[in-house]
């Protein structure tokens, strides 16, 4: 489903991502954990480019989407020299290609980030109507069988700073559903709730996830790691230390960087 | 004092001042209001120019010419560009539009000067998470920008946008440069016309008070409207 090879990323002098590959295949539910500032927020957003990865390649359901390496491509080498126009042209052609890319690839973010300005309703219809994934009135059908799976459905005309901040990340997952995602990334999804509520967002991931949707979760509750993940990945300093399914991950785990962490949080 | 208002009113009503003096108010608004349309669109042009990420050299180009712009604009007095676009600008392109469009074009041009700067901080105000949503959903950057970061921009400038809209409308007593006939001219030419000008000018100042009050409640009212989606 994704693919991530060798993947680079520097902000500034500072190298953040040091040549990460991994892949999530389809129905998997991958569990990303780690120190924080190790890279695992930039990791999911090179995923879905929010984040630009400076070398190296995602690929989505086979397809290429990064271009960082275009200008590498044999192709547009005429007679040894760069075809710029042609390179140009490819670019343009791959911008629209990462917006038909994300509208894959559903995200949810630590602080929501519904949109202030629209209501429940219009925060989920908004994306599938703009960009001619549903009608106005099937986003609506979909909006509102969401809205009733999670229970909110009288809020449906309520502005996001009417909502609790467990509401408010339901919503921000179920506006991601909405556009009938491939694929759903999650960073640190709970960890800006107040404990109370983190289980009612947990309660929903678990429910997508019974449902077979491809996961890939960065968090800190090694609970729902050892119960939902197929596969957990360790990030240390800019690349995975660890990968291993959680009973053998937790279990057993190797690398000294995750022995020490784990006995940390656990 | 009774006497001057006896002339005051005989020049007002029976000598039908009255009708100038709307026509100059009219004008006054039209120049205003219109005049900050146009500056709304020309500065969210502007500050979309100087946002959008330098990645190419068109959008350094485009950020360039927003700071010329603003500069050139901010840079002058109005009454100055009023003048240039006037007897320089149009007569050298030979363009001829009605006295009053170019009061508008002047103001509007002007006003988008200033708008840009206040959008720009409007939208750099707007959280990033905002425009990281919008484009996680796979809309692109101008949708983005349209629906959700520039509404909650303007939003948040209202208060600073009614500020530039009232100094707008007051700064339009200069038109008459121009020969236009706005409220300052209209209460001028009762002055002159009847040499008292006492009554006339303390009247012209009570009238723009009011307007400025009025406006001033008008974007409280707008304000309240806008933040019915806030906490309170
Ligand atoms: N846009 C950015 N600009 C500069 N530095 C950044 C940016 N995003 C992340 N960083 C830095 O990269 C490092 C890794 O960040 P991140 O991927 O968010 O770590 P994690 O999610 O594992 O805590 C941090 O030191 C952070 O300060
Ligand atoms: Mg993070």
């Amino acid at each position: 489903m994704i693919d991530v090879k060798n993947v680079y990323k520097s902000f500034g002098k500072k190298e953040i991502l040091k040549g990460i590959s991994c892949s999530i295949e389809q129905g998997e539910r991958v569990v990303i954990i780690g120190p924080s500032g190790s890279g695992k927020s930039t990791l999911l957003r090179c995923m879905n480019l929010l984040e630009t990865p400076d070398k190296g390649e995602i690929w989505l359901d086979g397809s290429l989407i990064t271009s960082a390496d275009a200008a590498l491509h044999k192709e547009f080498f005429v007679d040894g020299k760069l075809n710029k126009k042609q390179l140009k042209s490819f670019e343009r052609e791959m911008s629209i290609n990462i917006n038909l890319a994300r509208q894959q690839m559903g995200m949810v973010f630590q602080h929501f980030n519904l949109f202030n300005n629209l209501t429940v309703m219009q925060n989920m219809t908004l994306a599938p109507v703009m960009l001619k994934v549903k009608t106005k009135a099937e986003a609506e059908e979909r909006a509102l069988e969401l809205l009733d799976r999670i229970g909110l459905l009288d809020k449906k005309n309520e502005y996001p700073s009417k909502l609790s901040g467990g509401q408010k990340q339901r919503v921000a997952i179920i506006r991601a559903l909405a556009m009938d995602p491939k694929v759903m990334l999650f960073d640190e999804p709970t960890s800006a709730l107040d404990p109370e509520m983190v289980g009612e967002v947990l309660d929903l991931m678990k429910d997508l996830a019974k449902d077979g949707m491809t996961m890939v979760v960065v968090t800190h509750e090694m609970g729902f790691a050892r119960e939902v993940a197929d596969r957990v990945l360790f990030v240390n300093e800019g690349v995975i230390a660890e990968e291993a399914p959680p009973a053998e991950f937790f279990g057993n785990p190797q690398h000294p960087r995750l022995v020490q962490f784990l006995q940390k949080v656990l | 004092m009774s006497a001057a208002w006896d002339v005051f009113y005989r020049q007002m009503i029976p000598l039908e001042g009255y009708k100038k003096v709307l026509e100059g108010l009219g004008n006054t608004a039209l120049i205003a209001i219109v005049g900050l349309l146009i500056g709304m669109v020309i500065g969210c042009l502007l500050a979309t120019c100087k946002i959008l990420p330098k990645s190419s050299f068109a959008v350094k180009l485009l950020s360039g010419f927003s700071d010329f712009y603003v500069a050139i604009f901010r840079g002058t007095p109005m009454v100055v560009q009023l003048l240039l676009i006037h007897f320089v600008l149009l007569p050298i392109m030979g363009v001829q539009i009605p006295i009053i469009l170019e009061a508008i074009l002047a103001f509007g041009l002007n006003s988008g000067a200033y708008v840009s700067e206040i959008m720009r901080g409007g939208i750099l105000s707007v959280d990033i998470g905002q425009t990281e949503a919008g484009r996680a959903l796979g809309l692109n950057y101008g949708q983005t920008m349209l629906r959700i970061v520039l509404p909650q921009a303007i939003k948040n400038v209202v208060p600073t946008l009614g500020n530039e809209f009232i100094a707008l409308l007051k700064e339009t007593s200069v038109v008459s440069f121009i020969t236009v006939v706005d409220l300052t001219k209209a209460f001028q030419n009762i002055a002159n016309s009847t040499y008292e000008y006492i009554i006339p000018y303390i009247v012209l100042a009570l009238v723009y008070l009011v307007l400025v009050l009025a406006v001033t409640g008008v974007i409280k009212l707008i304000e309240r409207r806008l933040r019915a989606g806030d906490r309170r």
